[in-house]
């Protein structure tokens, strides 16, 4: 016979075939001989997920501050409810409150049927928005855990509204986990963080903070915190606290207002240089669109390397009639906006001007979402048919998304009437 | 609601691979998955602007039958979904270094047999006959393991005849360690390190790996070339996605199984965690039987056998990847390999036994997608991915308030320890890091301990034991399968593919037979 195969046949001297033929048989004997004990499924990687990343955090509000225009919430975990304990956070990260708000059905176009697997009952809409935790991390931890958040008043804020009507001490809650990548990294930042606050954005900032003046977090903190005026500073008390601990420094930068002890203008670059200490810096901003605009040519004058800046996303309503690239001709327009849900179909409509999952999240469907600024893609839904406008610097999708037809419909705007695949999170 | 045929758990790469195969195969197919997306830990996630694929640095077995490429059956298996996912093949399989300065190794390793044989001659003179009878060797196991895929794996009785005339060699040296067949042939020490360097890839040390599951894997990439997809892997998921439901399947993600119902031994259907039940004789589980078994099952219901089986195998390997966006191009970095292993030892077993803890932990996988898929990142930037793993639960005693301290411990022993072995620095250029502990895939995966690597693939328990099996013997619950990296192909994912078609159609005789 050929030798079809070029090895040396000596090199396996001494071996037969017997082991292969009888391996399913010791295989069995090993299997057979163990004691039947209960399966440990759960390791300690197990149990850290779960406590890292609840699905739910059920919380009661303990201790509502009254501030200018807004609220600050200290939550505290419901036990009644099954949260024992809150999950451990990054100084900088957000959870989101989910809410579920009788409908108003401004519209008038509420969805066509009830109880369906997915969706809240008839009459009701539920909404989810991101708020930065504003307590330390540490805070969450020990004995007594809770955490702050802190709602502002803002201009057609529906939920916000809601919320700063409806939260008292003792109102029920439903939380995310912790969430987000605002928050320091050594390997990535340098050891000086200048921190740009504008209004309610000062929150990830506040945690930080803590996280610094506690050592949870190591670094150099100075936070230029813009605002109008010195009476529209939020929490100014606990701010001027903070800053008497080393490492960390409060600049309150106020443009509408000239006061001694106080800068005066907006967060420029010149004002950043100012209070850089000629070392390497890392650029954290958290604020209004506006100011982001602003402090992005800031960024460009000082030479910061990207790595250097980054930028926390608002979550906040856009006006898309603004964005230089959305079609004009399109505003106004009201479309039918159909939903696949579990199998069943749901018709509802939707307005150019609004987010799809605004639409979505009217109908009364468990709509996925977490970051509602297009970058943490929770909400990724399958475009059927139809249109929508996303304004690219909200674009943040998967190449294969984008190229399958994936939306991430919190930054995804109709300009045609559209079929879409929703994929409900559980009701809780 | 609707009526499903079969449910299909999980949609990682088993799942997906087995929905497919029965949603073609005409029945009504549901696939649940409790995450947002398809994939299992074959994904990707943008930060700023970057891409990172999580976990799958390349496919095995994708070759496309061109250039000398033989044709790989995970591409066959692809195919016959109707799928089609755009890729690129590396030119090189890996780079190897060995740290340990008493045993310098540096190679560059290139595919296709020949040129893989030269090089190692090259790195390490002398070894040119023994590497080119194992060569030969590995030679005869991939045609032995392709003339046994034919057969599913599964020959006839008569055929037995056939394999022992043509392969007679596959049963010897199945049962032998890879560490074995290298002593055999008397390959020397340094040539040994630089043929065993995908053992990790396998999750067992060269000692207690079968030899014919590794030269087969080894074989396979070079003859048919590492492949990755142009969009990560995530490409490829959508496209599971959208050929299962063009063969009428339904796919609810955010959607999570919190028990899959048995009674008398048999399947009854799904309860969801928001407590819908949904009625179902088959149940395909691409979660592991740990996880269904330990805690997703009634306890009366759980078979002797599977509880000894699930006691007497260790978990596979658990990892830590580590994800940078750097501002700086692979050029400037002096990077010009894909796919690099440094181990601290030329003995795969000592580096197994260092991954026991992170004190004594040295090795890295790094991979540079841009080397193998240009554009990958915008101008001027590069993606590295380190991949640490462990090979005992090294994060047994980590409490939560110490999490986020030991991600970025990790993460800086491993960015400073391969700048030294390097003599480069990438500490300056870090614009974006991620980093995923087995915490992290515990989360995504809800496999216990977060092991990606299923079950250990020891001598007792490796392929061949567990295919010889996986049809009648570890088929216990009437109406209930398992799929995946951890079932009977093992890990990896063209494994885990096959392992979902495989198991796919031995349901599809289970319902004809009525089983």
């Amino acid at each position: 016979m050929k030798k079809r195969y070029g090895y040396d046949k000596k090199a396996l001297k001494g071996l037969g075939y017997t082991k292969f033929l009888t391996e399913v048989h010791e295989r069995n004997k090993i299997i057979e001989a163990q004691p039947e004990e209960e399966i440990v499924s759960k390791y300690n990687a197990n149990i850290l997920a779960e406590r890292l990343h609840p699905r739910a955090q059920y919380v009661k509000v303990a201790e509502v501050t009254e501030l200018k225009d807004a609220r600050r919430f200290k939550l505290v975990p419901d036990k009644e409810r099954g949260t024992e304990r809150l999950a451990f956070f990054r100084a900088g990260q957000y959870v989101t409150v989910r809410v579920i708000i009788g409908k108003t059905d401004e519209a008038g176009d509420g969805p066509t049927d009830t109880l369906k697997s997915g969706m809240s009952s008839g009459t009701e809409s539920v909404m989810i928005r991101p708020y930065s935790l504003c307590s330390a991390p540490m805070s969450a931890l020990g004995e007594a855990p809770f955490y702050e958040i802190l709602v502002k008043k803002v201009p057609d804020g529906f939920v916000s509204s809601w919320i700063l009507e409806n939260w008292k001490p003792g109102s029920e809650a439903v939380l995310s986990g912790p969430l987000g990548n605002f928050y320091y990294q050594d390997l990535r930042d340098a050891e000086h963080v200048i921190a740009a606050a504008g209004g309610s954005g000062i929150t990830p900032f506040l945690s930080m903070a803590g996280a610094v003046k506690d050592g949870t977090e190591k670094f150099k903190l100075t936070i230029l915190y813009g605002c109008r005026t010195e009476a529209d500073i939020l929490l100014k008390q606990e701010l001027d606290e903070l800053a008497s601990h080393d490492g960390i420094r409060v600049v309150y930068v106020l443009s509408d207002e000239e006061k001694t002890g106080y800068e005066h203008g907006f967060i420029s670059a010149e004002l950043i240089r100012k209070y850089a200490d000629e070392t390497d810096f890392s650029l954290f901003a958290c604020g209004p669109a506006a100011m982001y605009d602003f402090l992005k040519k800031q960024a460009e004058a000082l030479k910061l390397p990207r790595r250097l800046v980054r930028f926390e996303v608002s979550g906040g309503a856009r006006n898309i009639a603004a964005d230089p690239g959305f079609p004009k001709e399109k505003l106004g327009e009201s479309y039918e906006l159909k939903l696949l849900v579990h199998g069943e179909m749901i018709v509802t409509k939707c307005r150019a001007e609004e987010t799809v999952l605004t639409a979505i999240e009217r109908a009364g469907v468990h709509a996925p979402s977490e970051c509602r600024s297009g970058e943490c893609g929770f909400c990724r839904s399958r475009l059927i048919s139809g249109e929508v406008y996303i304004p690219a610097d909200t674009d943040k999708r998967r190449m294969a998304d984008a190229r399958y037809g994936w939306i991430h419909p919190c930054t995804s705007y109709p300009v045609s009437d559209l079929e879409i695949e929703v994929y409900p999170v559980d009701a809780v | 609601m609707k009526k499903y045929d079969v449910i299909v758990v999980g949609a990682g790469n088993g799942g997906l691979s087995a929905a497919a195969y029965l949603a073609k195969a005409g029945k009504k197919v549901l696939l649940l998955e409790r995450h947002d997306l398809p994939g299992g830990c074959a994904t990707s996630f943008v930060r700023g602007r970057f891409e990172f694929e999580a976990s799958l640095h390349e496919l095995c077995a994708m070759g496309d039958g061109k250039d000398g490429r033989r044709k790989g059956s995970a591409r066959e298996i692809l195919e016959s979904y109707g799928m089609e996912v755009p890729g690129l093949f590396a030119k090189d399989a890996f780079r190897t270094i060995c740290t340990d300065p008493a045993h310098p190794v540096d190679v560059v390793v290139p595919t296709g047999i020949q040129a893989y044989i030269d090089a190692i001659e090259e790195a390490v003179p002398g070894s040119r006959d023994a590497i080119t009878g194992i060569m030969e060797l590995s030679r005869m196991i991939s045609d032995s393991v392709g003339w046994l895929q034919e057969r599913n794996n599964e020959p006839k009785l008569y055929e037995y005849a056939e394999l022992l005339y043509k392969y007679g060699d596959l049963l010897k040296v199945e049962p032998c360690s890879v560490s074995d067949i290298c002593k055999r042939f008397g390959l020397p020490k340094e040539a040994e390190m630089i043929f065993e360097s995908y053992w990790e890839y396998i999750s067992a040390d060269p000692d207690n790996m079968s030899f014919a599951v590794y030269a087969m894997m080894n074989y396979t990439y070079l003859n048919e070339t590492p492949w990755v997809p142009l969009e990560r892997s995530h490409a490829l998921e959508l496209e599971f996605d959208r050929a299962i439901r063009a063969f009428g399947g339904d796919i609810w993600y955010n959607t999570e199984v919190k028990r899959i119902e048995i009674r008398d031994n048999t399947v009854q259907g799904v309860t969801l965690t928001d407590g819908t039940f949904i009625p179902c004789r088959y149940v395909m589980s691409n979660l592991m039987p740990t996880t269904v078994f330990g805690h997703m099952v009634d306890e009366k219901e759980v078979p002797v056998r599977d509880r000894k089986l699930i006691r007497a195998r260790k978990l596979g390997q658990s990892a830590c990847t580590i994800y940078l966006g750097l501002d700086i191009s692979p050029e400037e970095l002096g990077i010009k390999e894909y796919n690099m292993f440094l181990y601290d030892s030329l003995n795969g077993h000592e580096s197994y036994e260092s991954h026991k803890s992170l004190d004594t932990h040295n090795d890295f996988c790094v991979t540079f997608l841009n080397n193998i898929v240009p554009g990958a990142s915008p101008e001027g930037t590069c993606m590295i991915y380190f991949t640490t793993l462990y090979s005992a639960d090294v994060f047994k005693d980590l409490k939560e308030e110490d999490y986020f301290a030991m991600k970025d411990k990790v993460a800086r022993d491993t960015i400073e320890g391969f700048e030294r072995a390097m003599g480069i620095s990438i500490r300056g250029h870090i614009e974006e890091i991620v980093v995923a502990l087995p915490v992290t895939f515990a989360r995504y995966m809800g496999t216990p301990m977060g092991t990606i690597y299923g079950y250990e693939p020891d001598l007792w328990d490796g392929m061949f034991e567990r295919e010889q099996s996986g049809h009648y013997l570890d088929h216990t619950v009437k109406g209930l399968r398992f799929c995946g990296g951890h079932a009977t192909q093992m890990d990896g994912y063209s494994q885990a593919i096959g392992s979902g078609r495989e198991q796919a159609i031995f349901m599809l005789e289970d319902m004809e037979a009525g089983r």
